[in-house]
């Protein structure tokens, strides 16, 4: 009798939209690394930004997403359809970001010559200009919340249970930190 | 800028500074195995040899002290956590991860968690500080650090996205631990998606997931080959699922036994053994360490038939030709051969070993806490009993020797002052260590004296939520947040004394929620309508019904905290819409809408905003 044997019941629904990425998993964990490269195709952006969000910085953030994504290829075996594939990628990267984080990971806001040596963060573009600001700007949840609301495609809801925090919590930091953002934007365009 | 706008701007920026390198991932991704992750081994040098002692005491200090407020009313098991050595211990935990109940599932675990009430301790604590009071005590009693160690955390729930989140945070904690206390350890850990019920088998269901994927390999469905499985350490299964073998190992205590067989010591009191497990060698054998009073020897014995593959035979006859005691000397540390007493070979054995130490500390044996004996060897000889252990609010270690029962070493650390306030003798200097055993004034205390500090009643504020911060993996602080008569606070409270250590607060929107402040709950006017009404209230003022609506979605938008509209977004008669409704009133506060040239998605027409106002699409 195998313990891990997965009941009927567990195959549950999971949510339209996040189909194709519950196949992949599901294939990852057999082993195929075709799929594999479809998730790191699908999730490297989510993944990324989840990271950021608790680290605040590119470099470090760029190390964690590598780390999470042979993580994901680690734990993979293990997974199972149940509701939100994509929270089950990013529990995994805000865990090691957190790790990361605690064991001392460096945090601050970047240099000039850093900010250029990201792709996208160069020039006075606005989407860099949004980033730069979502990161220099916002406090640590405020800015993983609207990070991981831009790129993961999670509810309100689900971000919460990732991050742990009351709904309302999220909410509220999410709609205080896209208004200090505009705030700083408008001031921006201004000068 | 909207909103939407803002994302999608901050989503392309983020896409574009993602790192692609697919191919770096690739090689470093190994082939997976079964369904039990392999996790990182760390390597550390030189542990600090107190730490384990500290990091139990810490924990069992918060978990004893505090076991009285952590009881909720949940009692409801929804995960299960297990942890495997060879000792096995089962943890049964409620939705807030708390822990119902602690259970040994062997005699070594009853051992373990003997100095924690067999676990009953640990009832009421959060699961984290739980898991680490056993892993300390593990790595304290030498699970962990010595020749055998891998340590199995296994958890199991219907919540797979749950059981994920636990299980990385177990590894996180433990990792650290691990990585003080015990760098050789390997951590394994798993998830097993499957409703948290009772336990069918005698070992943990962790365990048995092992041993079943181990039995699926060679296809055997037997129990007798269960039972032997499961006797195995979780080092012996994890090697035997890595190398994909078949067959039963013989196990450590019968390697052990072997080995003494063919050493000729089995006579012998004194004579003890460590074992390590090599099954992914080739062929797969047993080291065992014979430690006996005439020195120190290796054995390899197979890991499948018992025979010894190296190793001196009968080690007594061999010695006892070349071993000559030192004459009789007075009590001071052995250098090149044991003192002869009684007998030259008669050790003082561990209880009067701690009669010593404990007179000479002015406790009684009984009284010590957290107490280890290890005998030392020193060339290959039992030299002295190297005690540790804690009384009175303070560190002892001693060094007794092992054939006199002279002290030949003694010191201790002061622990704490706040923490207990009294400490003396004459013990050498080192630094001071913190080994707490405050107890935390626990959430209700922490809201009486926010609250008070505000003003207001505990049961008048809204939108409560408390947190108990670390720091250092040390309990720091409640952090409190809430709202009460218009202002959001939070604030942070010593979590030992209640104290305020910081509390700030910012005004709500006042302007729009004038008549539903927040008011010490006094209002009758605070009561949100709910999604339903303001669906309502929108359809009534379109003028379309709800079930016309397509790709609609309501949102509670918040302002400081405090709920401030209902967000509703639908398309209707080709139009797409976006309504704020005042989640009191259900009055309309604002309207967007887009004409949909192409369908949703083909969104090109004006827009129009409106406050208060109805535009008929």
């Amino acid at each position: 009798m195998a313990m891990s044997s997965l009941p009927a019941k567990m195959k549950q629904t999971v949510r339209p939209g996040q189909w194709e990425l519950d196949r992949l998993l599901l294939a990852v964990g057999a082993g195929d690394r075709e799929a594999f490269g479809e998730v790191y195709e699908r999730t490297r952006a989510a993944v990324y930004a989840t990271v950021l969000g608790v680290l605040g910085d590119h470099h470090e953030a760029q190390d964690v997403t590598q780390d999470t994504f042979v993580r994901i290829w680690e734990a993979s075996p293990g997974y199972r359809s149940q509701g939100s594939p994509m929270a089950w990628v990013l529990t995994i990267a805000r865990r090691l970001a957190l790790m990361s984080l605690r064991q001392g990971a460096r945090q601050g806001e970047l240099t000039p010559g850093e900010w250029e040596a990201i792709p996208g963060g160069e020039g006075p573009s606005e989407e860099a200009l949004i980033l730069r600001e979502t990161l220099g700007t916002l406090e640590g949840e405020e800015r993983q919340i609207i990070l991981l609301h831009a790129l993961s495609g999670l509810k309100h809801r689900e971000i919460a249970s990732l991050m742990t925090l009351p709904l309302s919590t999220v909410l509220s930091k999410y709609s205080r930190g896209l208004k200090k953002l505009k705030k700083r934007l408008e001031g921006e365009e201004k000068q | 800028m909207t909103n939407q706008e803002l994302e999608e701007g901050l989503a392309r920026a983020v896409a574009q500074a993602a790192p692609r390198d697919l191919e770096g991932i690739l090689s470093r991704c190994q082939e997976q195995n079964g369904k039990v992750i392999p996790m990182t081994k760390t390597k550390t040098a030189h542990p600090a040899r107190w730490r384990a002692l500290v990091a139990a005491c810490l924990a069992l200090a918060l978990v004893g002290g505090g076991a009285g407020v952590f009881y909720q009313n949940a009692n409801a098991v929804t995960s299960v956590v297990s942890i495997d050595v060879n000792p096995s211990i089962e943890l049964r935990v409620n939705k807030d991860e708390k822990v119902l109940s602690c259970t040994p599932l062997n005699e070594e675990a009853h051992i373990v968690l003997s100095e924690m009430n067999d676990g009953k301790d640990l009832e009421g604590a959060k699961l984290t500080v739980a898991v680490n009071a056993i892993v300390g005590a593990l790595v304290r009693h030498g699970y962990l650090d010595g020749l055998s160690n891998a340590i199995l955390v296994s958890v199991e729930d219907k919540d797979q996205q749950r059981a994920l989140r636990m299980e990385e945070e177990l590894r996180s904690s433990i990792s650290e631990i691990l990585e003080a206390q015990a760098p050789n350890a390997t951590l394994l850990s798993q998830t097993l998606t499957q409703e948290a019920g009772e336990r069918i088998h005698p070992i943990s269901s962790g365990k048995a997931a092992l041993v079943n994927q181990i039995m699926e390999l060679s296809g055997s469905t037997d129990d007798d080959t269960f039972d032997k499985l499961s006797a195995l350490t979780v080092e012996e299964l994890s090697d035997l699922l890595t190398t994909r073998e078949t067959r039963v190992p013989i196990g450590c205590a019968a390697a052990a036994l072997r080995a003494e067989e063919y050493a000729g010591t089995l006579s012998l009191d004194s004579a003890t053994t460590e074992v390590d497990p090599e099954l992914d060698k080739k062929p797969a054998y047993y080291e065992v360490e014979l430690h006996t009073a005439f020195g120190e020897f290796e054995y390899k014995v197979d890991a499948f038939t018992g025979e010894i593959l190296s190793g001196p035979a009968n080690v007594v006859t061999m010695t006892q030709q070349t071993f000559t005691p030192a004459p009789e000397t007075s009590a001071t540390p052995i250098t090149t051969a044991p003192p002869a007493v009684a007998s030259p070979l008669a050790l003082i054995g561990e209880d009067t070993a701690w009669k010593t130490a404990c007179g000479n500390a002015g406790c009684g044996v009984g009284d010590v806490q957290f107490a280890a004996c290890k005998l030392d060897y020193e060339a290959g000889r039992p030299e002295c009993y190297e005690l540790e252990f804690c009384w009175n609010g303070n560190q002892y270690e001693y060094e007794i020797d092992c054939y006199t029962g002279a002290i030949l070493k003694h010191e201790y650390e002061y622990c704490d002052e706040t923490a207990h306030g009294h400490h003396g003798g004459t013990g050498t200097t080192t630094p001071s260590v913190n080994v707490t055993s405050q107890v935390l004034s626990g959430e209700d205390a922490a809201w009486k004296a926010a609250c008070a500090h505000v003003g207001c009643k505990v049961g008048d504020v809204q939108f409560a939520a408390c947190k108990l911060d670390y720091e250092d993996g040390r309990p720091e602080c409640y952090e409190l947040e809430f709202c009460w008569n218009g202002n959001q606070y939070e604030y942070e409270v010593d979590c030992y004394t209640g104290t305020i250590l910081k509390h700030e607060y910012e005004r709500c929107d006042e302007v729009h929620h004038g008549h539903h402040a927040l008011s010490g709950g006094t209002s009758n006017s605070s009561e949100l309508i709910g999604e339903d009404a303001a669906w309502s209230a929108v359809c009534n003022y379109v003028g379309c019904a709800w079930g016309d609506l397509s790709y609609s979605a309501c949102e509670l938008d918040y302002e400081d905290g405090v709920p401030h509209c209902y967000e509703l977004e639908f398309c209707w008669n080709g139009n797409q819409y976006e309504y704020e409704i005042d989640c009191y009133s259900g009055e309309v506060l604002s309207q967007e809408w887009e004409t949909c040239h192409n369908g949703l998605h083909g969104c090109g027409g004006g827009r129009h905003r409106g406050r208060g106002h109805h535009w008929n699409g």
